[in-house]
């Protein structure tokens, strides 16, 4: 990958005895939405913390825009945002002032704080106190501050984690938006919906490692099942379901042969989940 | 070190800090506190004792030896009177004297006479009136004693200007709203870390010796700015200002490495509270063997404010100078600045 945005070699970090991330390497183009698909504990947010210079590797090395991370923490740090997972807003402080308090740490000048919050769906909420804010409201705000400086990477943990639809596809239209702008995005969910309607490309890390990393749709090729699902009028006049796998030389027959033999009500096609694949390499789920 | 983050992060610090309506109340409170407590207490001592008295006759020799010993004898109409107004604590001290007494001590006959003292008085002192009795009566038999007593105080006589208790209660209140704004300063960065809001401010360009900057300028300062106010405001800084204020700079520094100790160790305000009372407690120690001198020995001189409080009140009540305040400025430097690294360190490996 020519002038990768995000580079990993061999990441690795350990708490005492437990490793949380085991030498993990990868590689982030310019513009690009990596998800980073894992279940609870599977080292994510450590990951994350490695890379936007929280945390020093134990082994191995981050690059950020062809930078050791370690070497130039902060020269880095001023061209990216982090979103965290958890909320950490000024809750006594109003939503503008939160997001002017940041403006001037990286040295933004003529901030234009409403205009941001415009942005995320916050408009004309400038001058309330963030401890009234509902959770939507409040990761909108995180996600905003994470926009202030304009960055060149973006670092999203969980950013629609427990939101209302609403908050999601606000979230979800900047990630966009961003991306459109140019902005490289680390996306580290265990969300594999979102993960497949924002992502390039997704890694799976489970126990610290990566076990997968492609495309969404080469790895459905690769591990997944597609198949044709109608529902068809049975004998005894109630509705049954048929299968049809997709993909096989003796396809086209059976699908002809389902549509001369059976009275057809509807028909599906359906390709296994991110979470269907997840399961499948790693034999645990997403979630928990 | 950019300024313009450390101004940014004062701004919002002090935002924060009168936010929470605790904070901002004992701050105000404590400042409207101490320094009416210190108007409202006498600002002189009373080196007079007054006795009660009932007698049929008063002996004329008492009058003339009361007057030198600095009693003042206020007389009774009955001995029930007098026995009342000990008992309700009106009085301290009461002496019934026999009928006809000066006459018959003169006579050289044996009398009684009747010392009540109120509940509250002090042991070591009740010798005192029966010795004075005693001398009364070889004085009525006019066989006086043939020992002259000549008094020589060594050192500064403060006889007739004795220090006020307010004046010598003033280091007591500085160091009480220095570490009143201890618990300020270690809420405000407890709840920074617990709130994962310093995580946030350090993925900027800020640096965490910028953030520690800020936080030491912001303690240092509300304490310091509080400190300065009492002292000024009860007459404190009319000599030696620039020592004065240097102790309580000096003092400001402390309690701010304690604020970050405080910190370190407590993860929400109660524990905050809980921690902070204690540092109070501690701190505040060695200015109760200056209000009450005896009251310690000279291992409080390990607790740090010992050096603040001392400077303080010698360079109040005594006119020490700077020259006299070497030791204490260096000993307080040395306590502030180890107390500051050690809070520093110690708070950093909380949050990294």
């Amino acid at each position: 990958m020519a002038n990768p945005a995000i580079v990993s070699e061999n990441l690795t970090y350990h708490y005492g005895d437990l490793v949380a991330v085991d030498h993990i390497s990868f590689e982030v183009a310019e513009g690009e939405i990596l998800g980073f698909l894992g279940p609870n504990g599977a080292g994510k947010s450590t990951a994350v913390k490695m890379l936007t210079g929280q945390l020093v590797p134990k082994e191995g090395r981050a690059e950020l825009l062809g930078k050791d991370v370690t070497k130039h923490t902060k020269e880095l740090q001023a061209q990216i945002g982090v979103c965290f997972e958890l909320t950490n807003l000024y809750e006594p402080m109003t939503a503008a002032d939160n997001l002017k308090l940041f403006a001037r740490l990286f040295g933004v000048n003529g901030f234009d704080a409403d205009a941001l919050l415009e942005r995320v769906g916050l408009g004309g909420k400038g001058k309330v106190k963030v401890e009234t804010f509902s959770k939507g409201m409040r990761q909108r705000l995180m996600v905003a501050r994470a926009l202030i400086n304009r960055p060149r990477i973006l670092f999203l943990d969980e950013p629609t984690d427990g939101l209302d639809p609403v908050s999601s596809e606000t979230i979800r239209n900047i990630v966009r938006e961003e991306q459109a702008r140019g902005t490289t995005v680390f996306l580290t969910t265990h969300d594999m919906v979102e993960a497949d309607k924002l992502s390039d490309r997704v890694a799976f890390i489970n126990h610290g490692r990566i076990v997968a990393l492609d495309t969404p749709h080469a790895l459905k090729q690769q591990y997944g099942t597609r198949s044709l699902k109608a529902e068809v009028v049975g004998s005894d006049g109630r509705l049954e379901t048929r299968e049809v796998v997709l993909d096989e030389p003796e396809t086209a027959v059976r699908v002809a042969e389902l549509f001369a033999g059976e009275q057809v009500i509807t028909v599906h096609s359906e390709e296994a989940t991110l979470e269907d694949i997840f399961i499948e390499i790693t034999g645990r789920g997403l979630v928990g | 070190m950019n300024r313009e983050m450390i101004f940014a992060l004062l701004r919002k610090d002090l935002g924060l800090y009168f936010s929470n309506r605790f904070f901002a109340f004992i701050t105000v409170l404590g400042l409207v506190f101490y320094a009416g407590m210190y108007f409202v207490m006498p600002d002189e001592l009373d080196e007079t004792v007054e006795m009660a008295i009932y007698a049929d006759e008063l002996p004329p020799i008492l009058d003339t030896e009361m007057e030198d010993s600095g009693i003042i004898l206020r007389e009774m109409v009955s001995a029930e009177a007098l026995k009342a107004a000990v008992a309700s604590g009106e009085q301290e001290v009461g002496v019934v004297l026999p009928e006809g007494f000066a006459r018959n001590v003169a006579a050289g006959q044996q009398e009684t006479v009747q010392i009540y003292f109120s509940s509250a008085f002090p042991e070591e002192f009740k010798e005192l009136y029966a010795t004075f009795f005693r001398e009364i009566g070889f004085m009525l038999t006019g066989q006086p004693l043939t020992i002259d007593v000549e008094e020589q105080i060594l050192g500064e006589d403060r006889a007739g200007e004795q220090i006020p208790y307010r004046d010598r209660m003033l280091p007591l209140f500085a160091v009480l709203i220095l570490m009143m704004e201890t618990m300020g300063l270690a809420s405000l960065v407890s709840s920074e870390i617990s709130g994962g809001t310093i995580e946030a401010l350090l993925v900027t360009p800020l640096r965490v010796e910028g953030l520690f900057t800020a936080k030491a300028v912001f303690g240092v300062g509300l304490a310091f700015v509080q400190a300065a106010f009492l002292v000024a405001v009860t007459g404190a800084l009319d000599e030696q200002p620039l020592l004065i204020l240097l102790l309580l700079l000096l003092g400001s520094v402390l309690v701010t490495g304690v604020a970050f100790l405080i910190a370190s160790v407590a993860s929400d305000m109660m524990s905050v509270m809980g921690w902070g009372i204690v540092g109070v407690l501690v701190m505040s120690l060695p200015a109760f063997s200056v209000l009450v001198p005896g009251l310690t020995t000279e291992w409080v001189k390990v607790i740090p404010t010992y050096y603040l409080v001392d400077g303080v009140y010698r360079v109040v009540n005594h006119g020490a100078g700077w020259a006299d305040m070497s030791q204490n400025l260096l000993a307080l430097l040395l306590f502030s600045v180890v107390f500051l690294v050690l809070g520093i360190v110690v708070l950093r490996r909380r949050f990294q």
